[in-house]
């Protein structure tokens, strides 16, 4: 087994922390690079610069090509750092097997850096909002855990129509939450606020409630009947943006969805749960009705020389080669829309996902959108086809904690439906052609 | 082109024995690439819509034609690991008879560690190139049996 080469003071590292060429690489959880305190540290977060490169991914076959594509070259130096050496030293192994030339590990974050309040961290801004599998678990056996405040918890299992997936096995003590029950089905925008305030009631769901939401990616194919039924996680953002809108004031996402509980070998069960309907959800609903824009507000962000209107969808449906979804028929874009990618088509999200489909890492997000003009200063709306992708996208810009965030709700269904909006089609010309497409 | 074996399991313990000697991921990722490389380039024609396989951030292409009555596969991608993968899917089912690649059963994935190691997104895609195939053959078997020839 290769020695590890280099090992780094806390000292050595801060003097090192401004060198342009340093790649600095946080081998822990995803979720302790956000900001949780898995081993009680003293301070959470991550190193500022540091990229997130979890041991888990290590095991993949392709992790070699999961560290390209983050831009972590052979070349330059390479120090990685873990909650301990278990951690850092098989993923600078991995970089030395790889052949990376110059490799090192920084073993003191616990003791010295998390320990001593002048060395920097940085975390996201919501991490809270984001949680890990070992902290839902935690909730929901002893009904408590760090960051919750206490009171009633609601996990959700959200999915498309698709109740067998949630019968074929759902997190213990979870309810089938059908996305049906807040979007309305010819629009495929948010209810009205009585249906939303039903729905929510019916669930169990007050504003005080914490609402943990999750789905199971399982392959959506575009040529299925009902390809949303197979994007659960999608599912569960979307729920997450519209109980955001009503008011549920403590809303959060398991980071990674299904996937991450089963990857933490905690057990599934076909169990129905028993579900305690509230008498009163306890305040208005919308409270957050800024959240959502709908089509006069959209076209009135498109002429605003502080707004965006942001398009999460795939190259071939921005460019108009398809319009993304079985039942939509007019393909383009709305002019004046940023390109914000989001994947393969309308049912994937990779430049929003790591490959174990836990969100990606903040910074790398927030560097795509700055890139395409979508910064933080602006108000941001963003939109899909109905507005999942969309509240997915939003939901990482509300986690970052942006001002002025939204989803316009209608998207590409509502603009394309009247034929007075205008539609544009082909790859546009340099200058509007923010969104870079590898 | 030679016969391919007589038993689809032959070849799977083959390829389950080749990469039993590799200890470490990048080991068995590289053994994926060299499979990837090995795969003869895709015509214009395979790498067309009509073969894409839907969902794939980078397009994967497989195509069959019915010949004597078995699947002659072929595929493509241009990510090397997703060529690898058909690389190896191919050299298990290429040349089967539809029934035989819908009762393979393809136990070569868990026993490399295939299905398990790779990342939930790329295992995702190699469970879509599976499906694709099986589909073919079921398409075949269907067309068969209501007495037309497909394709």
């Amino acid at each position: 087994m290769t020695e590890i080469a280099k090992r780094l003071s806390t000292r050595e590292l801060r003097d090192r922390l401004g060198d342009p060429r340093l790649q600095l690489i946080d081998a822990r959880p995803i979720d302790a690079y956000n900001g949780w305190r898995l081993r009680q540290e003293a301070r959470g977060g991550h190193i500022p610069g540091a990229r997130a490169l979890p041991l888990k991914w290590a095991a993949y076959l392709d992790w070699i090509e999961i560290a390209r594509a983050k831009g972590i070259g052979p070349d330059a130096p390479v120090v990685v750092y873990g909650y301990d050496a278990g951690e850092a030293d098989p993923v600078a192994r991995a970089f030395s097997r790889a052949g990376y030339v110059d490799v090192a590990v920084y073993g003191d974050f616990v003791a010295k850096w998390s320990a001593d309040a002048r060395l920097p961290l940085e975390s996201l801004p919501r991490y809270r909002h984001l949680v890990p599998a070992g902290w839902l678990r935690e909730v929901l056996t002893r009904g408590t855990a760090p960051e919750h405040a206490g009171g009633p918890v609601v996990l959700c299992h959200a999915h498309y129509q698709n109740r067998g997936d949630y019968e074929q096995g759902h997190i213990p003590g979870a309810l089938e939450l059908d996305t049906n029950s807040l979007e309305a089905p010819d629009t495929w925008n948010r209810r009205s606020p009585a249906e939303v305030r039903e729905a929510l009631e019916k669930s169990g769901i007050t504003r005080d409630t914490t609402v943990v939401l999750y789905g199971r990616f399982s392959f959506p194919d575009n040529r299925d009947a009902f390809p949303g039924s197979s994007a659960g996680q999608l599912a569960a953002f979307r729920c997450a943006f519209i109980m955001l809108w009503a008011g549920v004031t403590d809303v959060r996402i398991l980071n990674g969805g299904l996937q991450s509980w089963l990857d933490a070998g905690y057990a599934v069960t076909t169990e129905e749960s028993e579900i305690r309907p509230v008498a009163d959800f306890g305040g208005d609903i919308p409270a957050a009705p800024e959240l959502a824009v709908d089509l006069p507000e959209a076209k009135a962000m498109l002429a605003a020389d502080d707004a965006n209107l942001v398009c999460v969808r795939s190259w071939p449906e921005y460019i108009g080669e398809v319009s993304g979804y079985h039942y939509i028929e007019r393909k383009g874009r709305i002019p004046g829309a940023v390109f914000a990618e989001c994947g393969a088509d309308a049912y994937h999200m990779e430049h929003y996902r790591n490959l174990d489909h836990t969100s990606r890492e903040y910074g790398e997000i927030a560097a795509e959108w700055r890139a395409a003009g979508i910064t933080p200063d602006r108000h941001n709306a963003f939109y899909c086809g109905t507005g999942w992708r969309g509240s997915e996208a939003f939901f990482n810009a509300w986690l970052m904690g942006w001002p002025r965030v939204s989803v316009y709700d209608g998207g590409w269904f509502e603009w394309s439906s009247d034929p007075a909006n205008p539609i544009e089609t082909g790859i546009p010309a340099p200058a509007s052609s923010l969104g870079v497409h590898a | 082109m030679p016969e391919p074996p007589a038993c689809s399991d032959e070849v799977q313990l083959a390829i389950v024995r080749e990469m039993s000697g590799l200890d470490d991921a990048l080991a068995r990722y590289e053994y994926l690439i060299a499979q990837g490389d090995a795969l003869p380039p895709g015509t214009g024609e395979l790498r067309s819509e009509r073969y894409a396989i839907p969902g794939c951030q980078v397009s994967v292409w497989i195509r069959a034609e019915l010949e004597d009555g078995r699947l002659r596969l072929s595929g493509d991608s241009d990510a090397r690991i997703n060529r690898g993968m058909v690389a190896l899917l191919l050299r298990v089912l290429d040349g089967r008879t539809p029934a035989e690649i819908l009762t393979a059963d393809l136990s070569f994935l868990d026993r490399t560690g295939l299905r398990t190691q790779l990342s939930p997104v790329r295992a995702n895609g190699l469970a879509a190139m599976v499906e694709r195939i099986r589909a073919y053959a079921r398409e075949q078997l269907a067309a068969s049996s209501s007495g037309r020839a497909s394709r």
